[in-house]
């Protein structure tokens, strides 16, 4: 022990270590030198000096190093000596470890990474909590979430709550607020594009600690009411549209046809604070009304409203400050300034409740929408990786007991148990890290491709995961573990070796069974159940899919280009905007190949949510009051494009895009509204209640899904022309039927939108087909790596059930001689070994099924259409994986079966 | 002229050891000459050998060292014994002279 230490403050101080000896060395032969005065042995002095050193210095680093320099030596011996059992084990050891830091590689990417500011551990976020939705709050825009236990969370607050903090700051030393804008209409260089932009106040830029790349930031002087518009771009889109070109500040790009001047651009690999979020531009907050649709006197008063919540903040804690402290005086702030605002007794229910959150790593948008199916990801690649390792184990203890002769042998010879081990276990760890730099290159593969399957042709997909050092050294971390947890039992039980038996053990076992449940049957059984266990997963997703698949959406979504423009944000008002729309329309419909184009305010299916109040003169009282509908506004041509049937009535024709004002509207909404009576001819209203009952219905349409595949109960829904609410017409889709491939016609419909105004930008731009596929993602992301984990699982496992086997039967062919001497038929051999078996795949199953029925459920909420212990897929994952093991067992007790008798003694 | 022989295999511990005992702490130079004279000449112990040797000493904890100023006015690396290094020195002794013994009385044998 002491030994050790003295070599480490060797190592520590090797330096010194080397000018010693180097002196020492000299003073020795001066010495000698000047006693016998002969040149060439003095001459011949310096190449002795290294010398002399290189030998004193290995008495310090001997024994250790070169011990494990011996291990690698035997190991690399011992892996080239059994190519077929190295190249199985560490290429499933690579898919193990490479799946492993793939997945863990965007947990990394989303849990673990900070924001690229300054000191990000300062940093905190202000958000709410309310237990039911606060009546206190009368306008609200931004996001708000289910929050587990606490009910609603949501980030935005009131502009003048964040003044009010701003002026009296204690806890924090910074406090900065942003908001949002999504869709803003950019025009640069003559190019439009459609990008989100962040709102921020005037020292968000300095309290974050962030340098422009160019120019300068938006500083307070920028941030306020009356100051000439401007705006700081992001480094991404600088690099794409200016290509990085510093001319660029001083020049005038539009925003909602808003001319702004470019001040700077912010530092490269800055997103804002938001890891969801990637914002071309930033502008200051007070500009915001120049950019809003809708007058800019209304986006002016939500400056000022006091229960208008919008706008988020961060802050940084002062130092000394816990999060406590600085929750329980913010908290207080903000109740006392909510109760403030309340108008009414019933507003004083549940208040929202300012909490903090760390905000080190940024608002957890992302968090929240990926961190549980990437949890179920890392758990099934952590079995993946436990199945290759009992597989390994399993083959390395049937080594082990080839090697006992070898390890007796070495043992008797007086090395010390514990120096056996360490050799075994270098060994294998040779396996596993070679294993691991393998699986780096399998993870780079699978991190792209994770990436293709989770952004699922989306832009804009802000989920990035590369291989950091964290990801690194987990993988270093897993190869070392994997190394022992694989090694570790087999070099146990190799040298647990009883000298005299074991040097005069044969080659071949004594006759008997295996022992009644040794760790190698442990090993596979556990094998099987872990299969088992994906395999379901697999098929539960799988079964998800083509549920979600065959879902009738009530139209047609093939062959239909589907994408998004807003020409009030070029500068078109009501009548010019409805003319444009109307132009393009025509236009996109006379392409050749479109057979007919439609345009609608919202696509079907994919997530769009529009509803008002319904007002219906002379409705059944047993509907009750406070009646809602969904709306879609839409063109003569829409439901016909769509393909979605009249069922009664007519649909609409050009003449209705002006008044008299008339409504279609779908089944489900005549059963609901009308469940005894002809809605055809019938009087609604839409809007509040006040509005007038002025909307004639003259179609029923065929119900069609409205806002996702999954919806169980499709809303109500009214088919309304566009023209009808000018005041509300902005962002639309077009829709256009093609002959073929949809794609083929969008260079036909860029070149249609730029003739007619190049300020206008078509983003969205897909085939409905796939836009409808983007939003079950999730779920064709999980079936399709649910479904290579399973077959991977189960290949691992088939190699680890063969192995097994064989092994099992040439250990026992001298037995299997003895029998088939004794007239034992071949078949009753066969079932001999296959009996086995099964016995062993039945346990596994058992025990997998136990275990899949209790963990299943954590997948519940991902599936569709069945329940977590759906039986057709619980029985067909179990055929499947008996039919497996069978499968791999057929060939050894083939062999079995096949033993010469003859050849089998005489094997001895 | 006769070849040197070489040290017997084993014994230069027991060799420097023995010379510490004798003479105190000494630099590496001063237990080579030390050995050569004593030995009358036969035994000459390289630094190739010395030096190695020493620093596996300091490895095992027999010997410590001290930088001091030699009787020629240079700085010079002093080696003493420490108890260990004496019960090594002991043990080596015994072996030694069991191994010695039992030699001589092969080759006496008639």
């Amino acid at each position: 022990m002491r030994q050790l230490f003295r070599k480490l403050r060797f190592f520590l101080r090797r330096d010194q270590f080397e000018r010693d000896l180097e002196e020492e060395i000299r003073y020795h032969l001066d010495r000698k030198a000047e006693e016998q005065i002969r040149p060439e042995a003095v001459l011949r002095q310096f190449g002795r000096v290294a010398q002399v050193k290189e030998e004193s210095r290995r008495m310090w680093t001997s024994t250790l190093w070169e011990q494990f320099a011996q291990d690698v030596r035997y190991g690399i011996r011992a892996m080239t000596a059994n190519p077929l059992f190295t190249a199985m084990a560490v290429l499933s050891l690579a898919l193990g470890i490479g799946a492993n830091t793939a997945i863990f590689g965007f947990l990394d990417g989303i849990l673990l990474r900070d924001l690229p500011v300054e000191r990000p551990g300062e940093l905190v976020v202000l958000n709410w909590r309310a237990s039911d939705q606060p009546k206190v709050i009368h306008r609200h825009s931004g996001s708000r979430y289910r929050d587990g236990k606490h009910g609603i969370a949501s980030p935005n607050y009131p502009y003048p709550f964040y003044r009010l903090l701003r002026a009296k700051q204690d806890a924090l030393s910074a406090l900065f607020a942003y908001a949002n804008m999504w869709e803003l209409n950019l025009v640069a260089r003559e190019q439009a594009d459609i990008s989100a932009g962040e709102l921020v106040s005037g020292n968000y830029f300095h309290d974050l600690g962030v340098v422009p790349a160019a120019g300068r930031l938006i500083v307070d002087e920028d941030d306020r009411a009356g100051a000439p518009p401007v705006a700081v771009l992001s480094y991404g889109y600088w690099r794409k549209r200016y290509l990085s070109d510093p001319a660029a500040v001083g020049q005038v790009i539009r925003i909602n046809h808003v001319p702004v001047t470019i001040i700077g651009v912010s530092a490269p690999g800055f997103f804002g604070v938001n890891p969801a979020a990637d914002p071309s531009v930033y502008l200051p907050l007070l500009s915001a009304p120049r950019f809003a649709p809708k007058p800019a006197e209304d986006e002016r008063r939500r400056f000022l409203e006091k229960d208008s919540y919008w706008v988020e903040m961060m802050g940084r804690l002062r130092p000394g400050v816990s999060l406590i402290q600085a929750q329980a005086e913010l908290a207080g702030r903000f109740h006392q300034y909510a109760v403030s605002t309340v108008t009414s007794p019933k507003e004083k229910d549940s208040l929202p409740e300012l909490w903090l959150e760390p905000g080190a790593g940024g608002l957890d948008s992302l968090r929240r929408q990926y961190s549980e199916p990437l949890f179920v990801l890392m758990a099934m690649v952590t079995l993946i990786l436990a199945i290759a390792c009992a597989n390994i184990a399993n083959l390395l203890l049937a080594r082990a007991t080839s090697r006992r002769r070898e390890m007796a042998v070495r043992l008797s010879l007086g090395a010390g148990r514990g120096r056996v081990i360490r050799q075994l276990l270098t060994e294998s760890l040779l396996l596993s890290v070679t294993g691991a730099i393998l699986g780096l290159f399998v993870a780079l593969w699978g991190i792209r491709s994770i990436t293709w399957l989770l952004a699922n042709g989306q832009e804009n997909f802000t989920l990035r995961a590369s291989l950091s050092w964290p990801v690194l050294a987990f993988t270093a971390a897993l190869a070392v573990a994997t190394g022992v947890l694989f090694g570790l039992a087999p070099a146990l039980q190799a040298t647990r070796v009883d000298l005299t038996s074991g040097l005069k053990e044969s080659q071949i076992g004594t006759p008997g069974r295996f022992r009644r449940f040794s760790l190698s049957q442990a090993l596979v059984a556990a094998q099987i159940a872990i299969s088992l266990i994906l395999v379901i997963a697999a098929g539960l997703f799988v079964r998800t899919l083509s549920n979600l698949h065959s879902v009738q959406l009530g139209f047609n979504r093939e062959n239909v280009l589907i994408f998004n423009m807003n020409a009030r944000q070029a500068g078109y008002k009501d009548a010019a905007l409805a003319t444009v729309y109307g132009d393009l329309l025509d236009r996109f419909g006379r392409i050749p190949g479109v057979r007919s184009a439609g345009l609608s305010q919202a696509p079907l299916a994919v997530g769009f949510w529009n509803s008002t109040g319904l007002t219906i003169p002379g409705a059944s009282k047993t509907l009750g009051a406070g009646l809602e509908t969904c709306i879609e506004p839409v063109d003569p041509s829409f439901l016909a494009t769509m393909q979605i049937p009249i069922l009664a009535g007519r649909g609409f024709q050009q003449h209705d895009m002006e008044a008299p004002r008339v409504a279609v509207v779908t089944e489900q909404f005549a059963g609901k509204f009308f469940p005894n009576e002809n809605p055809l001819g019938r009087r609604i209203g839409l809007g509040d209640s006040k509005s007038a009952a002025d909307i004639e219905i003259i179609g029923i349409a065929k119900t069609a899904h409205y806002n996702s595949i999954q919806e169980q109960d499709t809303p109500p829904v009214a088919y309304v022309p566009y023209t009808q609410n000018l005041d509300n017409l902005g962002s639309v889709f077009f829709e256009l039927r093609t002959a073929g491939d949809p794609l083929l016609t969008i260079n036909t419909v860029r070149q249609i939108v730029h003739q007619e105004d190049s300020t206008i930008a078509v983003s969205g731009v897909s085939a409905l087909a796939a836009h409808i596929d983007q939003t079950i993602g999730k779920e064709i992301t999980f079936a399709q790596l649910c479904t290579c984990f399973a077959v991977l699982a189960l290949v691992i496992a088939c190699v680890g059930l063969y192995g097994a086997i064989a092994y099992a039967v040439a250990r026992r062919t001298n037995e299997i001689g003895i029998r088939m001497a004794l007239g034992a038929e071949r078949w009753s051999i066969q079932w001999m070994v296959l009996r086995e078996l099964l016995t062993l795949a039945a346990s596994g199953i058992a025990v997998g099924l136990l275990i899949a029925g209790s963990t299943t459920r954590f997948v519940a909420s991902f599936l569709f259409g069945l329940k977590h212990n759906d039986p057709a897929v619980l029985s067909v994952s179990v055929l499947l994986l008996a039919a497996t093991a069978v499968a791999a067992a057929y060939a050894p007790a083939r062999r079995a079966a096949r033993v010469d008798p003859m050849a089998a003694l005489r094997h001895e | 002229m006769e070849t040197r022989p070489d040290i017997p295999a084993g014994t230069l511990y027991m060799l420097i050891l023995k010379t510490l005992t004798r003479r105190g702490p000494l630099h590496g130079y001063g237990i080579a000459q030390h050995i050569q004279q004593t030995s009358e000449d036969i035994l000459q112990v390289e630094e190739g050998s010395l030096y190695p040797a020493l620093q596996r000493m300091l490895v095992k904890g027999w010997v410590t060292d001290e930088w001091k100023i030699s009787e020629n006015n240079r700085r010079a690396r002093y080696y003493s014994l420490t108890p260990e290094g004496r019960k090594q020195l002991a043990r080596e002794l015994r072996h030694f002279d069991r191994v010695m013994g039992a030699i001589s009385r092969v080759i006496q044998e008639v």
